[in-house]
């Protein structure tokens, strides 16, 4: 790779450029899908490619190509440089960076076993198992369960001087029952929804999901779900279980503090901030109950890595303490324009995007209660479990989320099965009135392999360790 | 970049080291690249050229893809011997067979050679029409100018042989100033020297400096005036949840065929040969795409379909497949709305109090099966009162079934346009007068 990495950053300066950074990348993705007893589909797609970013003339310029021929890849540093050029001609201010120390290393992701040395007759039998658990309900119509194992292999160099490598390994599965009837459809999903629950890790943690062990409860529960009474309406208590915990987290909290939204970036399509600087360490952002933190160090969260993509160690940021707003998430130019270093948050989806802000593990950090114990001293509520929707404005303020259950909470007891409950509110005032978070005990680390941002867009891999929690007076409805 | 008769040529290569059975041989070669702009500079311009193979191979009830990025003969060698290591644990696949070679297929292709051509010199110079203007009034322009070219050409073992090279730009812009105001506008269209810049920093600067000020409005149901922006979240919403034959399938699509469920003025088609919404003549089967009415006059008329769910009903494919397999089911990837007769000012005029909303944001569903949707409006919502578009308003949160939504339209405009969707389809749609839409806080 780094007879790669050289040519392009030579090429490069020779163009013009004052910096100069590259990621040269191979990435294997292995998909396998049981659908309705058959596996409906078993994919393996190779990737491999590297993309170049420059300053020249004060503006960013960045080209990506899948041949790395010593022709081709110089060509694609020139034109990185071509770009730049362009962009300097409408632009007034020219990019600064803040410094970061040139490092030189390597970094694989700890696993057991590789899942890629695993057998696709173990993997597909596996899923089988977790299907045929599934079948004995007529009212399930669609059974669907997934695995899928990522190993990424990156090598990162610039021009001044750092030389990186890093193996990312991925494994994940989750399974799906739908179950219909004239007038409902109704999805239960495990681990997680959106199809699977991921994190960097070997075919161990697919073995500790237990999918087969779970898929007969949760086809039940689907059923159940068809002649549930809806969810009550009104302002309530409610508890969320982890995973719901983290998407809350990731919408609410990981998002408002990238600062390239804050400072306008993604100001025509992502959206921007209601946590802009001058909030910066006096903000309430929610009670004493929450800290939230932003911890690449934190396996096995998909955001966990050596490096991010400009080269910045990893690291763990304080983003939430005890309730006050006081930190981004940020970039080497981001940070230089409020008069920080980089917290290491630029990633890339592959080598064809630019390094963006992302979110790397953003974690809700454990409290004092439990599950239990929050139940217990609830006297109407209701408790939230597994997204089945979501949405929040462009500046992070007013949410929905539509969970694929809840069970009423009446006197401290946990009472019956309800359907379709939604649940909405605005950020700070929702987060100021959490009153507890289940301890270490129950705290997870969840996956988020869908989180998209960017033009072009960018769909990344992230990391949430989150514990049940609760909030009082929320306004809760069921879907009409 | 490889021309169509440059990757046919490989696909026939590729086919030819097949050993048994059936294949697809799937080769894309694609140069995109984006200007994107904040704060009126460009803060980011990137530049992607990206080539894929994909062979698919069946054979005795088994089935199995491999994908490779890159054109050489160890990729297409690598992809082959994925798909069979694939192939081989896939004993008992209820497998669906190769598409037979159909009639068409030639139709017109969505192609610009200045698009093709595009520099990001050419980029800029149009992202600085759009910051200039919005200089010249105060305000900050944000958004983004992208130029994309796509060769794809499909090879199969049962006789299917088709390519085509299409290109699209598609220009976005926000402007943000003043007193805490915003804008949005957009234009798409195969061939850049189509895209109306002037127009689009024209319309983008006035929303925002209409849009001064916005106060708050209670929730409720209002009667709303949505333009085109607006009308493609729904219509898209639609497509992902019910206009597809594996949807009515599995029991989990609104689509009731022979039922009214909307409004007589409602029409909504799916027109790949249409040059107003990026044609293009085959899907990803190979198979030409054909004209199908799902809505027609408010009632559920059609579906679309792929090799599968068509064998599944007995019927022939519509020509909407995604890659095969996939669990997804058939997509409606150009979608229109059938114009009315109404100029969209005119259609204003007549509202004696309402909302205008300019664009929605972050829509998901809610209920797919009763087609319930929540989301945001969007830089630019403004009170219609006594016929004329007044005052801004605050953002609001709406969740509303699209199905009641088209079954209270009003009017529907005569203008259209073409948008992209979230999905990054094209979508083709009118102004929509909606005489009752719920807004929840």
């Amino acid at each position: 790779m780094r007879h790669i990495s050289e040519r392009a950053l030579d090429a490069a300066s020779a163009a013009g450029a004052t910096y100069a950074d590259c990621r040269v990348i191979t990435r294997t993705v292995q998909r396998i899908g049981v659908k309705n007893g058959v596996v409906a589909s078993v994919e393996l797609f190779e990737d491999e490619g590297i993309g170049i970013r420059v300053i020249a003339g004060g503006a960013w310029g960045f080209a990506g190509v899948d041949d790395l021929s010593p022709g081709s890849v110089e060509d694609t540093a020139r034109y990185a440089v071509r770009i730049a050029n362009a962009s300097s001609r409408v632009n007034r201010t020219a990019v600064r960076l803040a410094p970061a120390p040139a490092l030189v290393g390597e970094y694989r992701t700890t696993v057991v076993r590789d899942p890629f040395g695993v057998s696709l007759d173990d993997k597909v039998e596996l899923l089988m198992r977790t299907d045929e658990a599934m079948s004995h309900l007529p009212q399930v119509r669609i059974r669907e369960c997934s695995l899928e194992f990522v190993r990424e292999q990156r090598h990162f160099a610039s021009s001044e001087g750092a030389v990186l490598d890093q193996t990312i390994i991925e494994s994940g599965g989750g399974l799906d029952a739908t179950a219909t009837s004239d007038d409902e459809v109704q999805t239960r999903s495990f681990p997680n929804s959106f199809g699977r629950h991921q994190v960097c890790a070997g075919w161990e943690a697919v073995e500790a999901f237990d999918l087969p062990g779970n898929a007969e409860r949760i086809a039940e529960e689907a059923v159940a779900l068809l002649t549930a009474a809806p969810c009550p309406a009104g302002t309530m208590t409610v508890i969320l279980d982890a995973t719901q915990a983290a998407l809350q987290v990731h919408e609410s909290c990981g998002h408002p503090t990238e600062l390239d939204r804050v400072l306008g970036h993604e100001a025509a399509y992502a959206g921007t901030s209601f946590l802009t600087p001058d909030l910066l360490g006096s903000f309430r952002y929610g009670s004493e109950q929450v800290t939230m933190t932003a911890d690449s160090t934190r396996a096995p969260g998909l955001g966990t890595f050596g490096w991010d993509d400009e080269g910045v160690p990893a690291q763990r940021s304080v983003l939430v303490d005890q309730g006050l707003f006081t930190g981004y998430l940020s970039s080497r130019e981001t940070a230089a324009a409020i008069g920080q270093v980089s917290n290491g948050a630029m990633r890339a989806d592959g080598w064809s995007r630019l390094p963006i802000i992302r979110m790397t593990n953003i974690n809700l950090e454990p409290g004092t209660s439990s599950l239990e114990e929050m139940i217990a001293t609830t006297a109407h509520g209701v408790y939230l479990e597994t997204n089945r929707s979501w949405s929040i404005d462009d500046r992070r303020l007013n949410f929905q989320f539509g969970t694929q259950n809840g069970w009423e909470i009446v006197d401290g007891e946990r009472t019956r099965l309800v359907r379709n409950p939604i649940y909405s509110g605005q950020t700070p005032e929702f987060w100021g009135s959490c009153d507890a978070v289940a301890g270490p005990a129950e705290w997870q680390m969840f996956g988020v392999v869908n989180c998209g941002k960017g033009q072009p867009s960018q769909a990344m891999h992230v990391g949430h360790g989150a514990a049940p929690c609760r909030f009082r007076n929320v306004r809760v409805e069921p879907a009409r | 970049m490889s021309g169509d008769d440059e990757l046919l040529a490989m696909g026939d290569r590729a086919l030819a080291s097949l050993a048994r059975g059936e294949a697809e041989v799937v080769l894309a070669d694609q140069r995109s690249e984006l200007t994107r702009f904040a704060g009126n500079e460009i803060h980011q311009s990137v530049a992607e050229r990206s080539r894929y193979i994909r062979v698919r191979l069946i054979d005795d009830r088994r089935t199995g893809v491999g994908e490779v990025r890159g054109h050489s003969d160890d990729a297409i060698a690598r992809a082959f011997a994925a798909a069979e290591d694939s192939r081989r644990v896939t004993e008992g696949s209820d497998v669906s067979p190769l598409p037979a070679p159909t009639n068409g297929g030639n139709g017109p292709v969505a192609f610009s050679a200045a698009t093709e051509a595009a520099t990001p010199q050419d980029r800029a110079e149009r992202v600085a029409i759009i910051t200039e203007a919005a200089g010249a009034h105060g305000v900050q322009a944000y958004g983004a100018l992208s130029t994309t070219t796509t060769t794809t050409a499909i090879v199969t073992s049962a006789g299917i042989r088709k390519a085509a090279t299409s290109t699209q730009a598609s220009f976005v812009s926000v402007a943000r100033g003043g007193n805490d105001g915003a804008g949005y506008a957009s234009r798409h269209s195969p061939d850049i020297d189509a895209l109306d810049v002037g127009g689009l920093a024209a319309e983008v600067v006035d929303t925002c400096e209409r849009n001064q000020g916005a106060t708050v409005i209670g929730p409720g149901d209002y009667e709303v005036i949505l333009s085109p922006y607006a009308v493609t979240d729904l219509l898209e919403h639609l497509t992902w949840t019910g206009f597809s034959a594996l949807a009515v399938q599995e029991h989990r699509s609104f689509m009731h065929l022979g039922e009214q469920l909307m409004s007589e003025q409602i029409t909504i088609s799916d027109d790949a040969m249409t040059q107003e919404i990026f044609p293009f003549p085959f899907d990803a089967e190979g198979v030409s795409t054909q004209r199908v009415t799902m809505i027609d006059r408010g009632v559920c008329a059609a579906v679309v379909y792929d090799t599968p769910t068509a064998l599944h009903d007995g019927v022939a494919s519509t020509g909407h497949s995604l890659p095969q397999p996939n669990t997804w089911g058939p997509l409606a990837r150009h979608v229109a709305m059938d114009a009315g007769d109404t100029p969209w000012q005119e259609m204003v005029g007549s509202v004696s109090r309402g909302l205008y909303i300019t664009r929605f944001w972050y829509v998901r569903d809610v209920h797919p099966l009763r087609t319930v949707i929540t989301g945001m409006t969007r830089e630019g919502t403004f009170l219609i009162e006594n016929g004329s578009i007044g005052r801004p308003v605050k953002d609001l949160r709406f969740t509303q079934s699209i199905v009641e939504a088209l079954a209270n339209v009003v009017q529907v405009s005569r203008e259209r346009r073409l948008e992209l969707g979230e999905g990054e389809s094209g979508v083709l749609s009118p102004w929509l007068r909606i005489g009752r839409f719920s807004f929840t806080s």
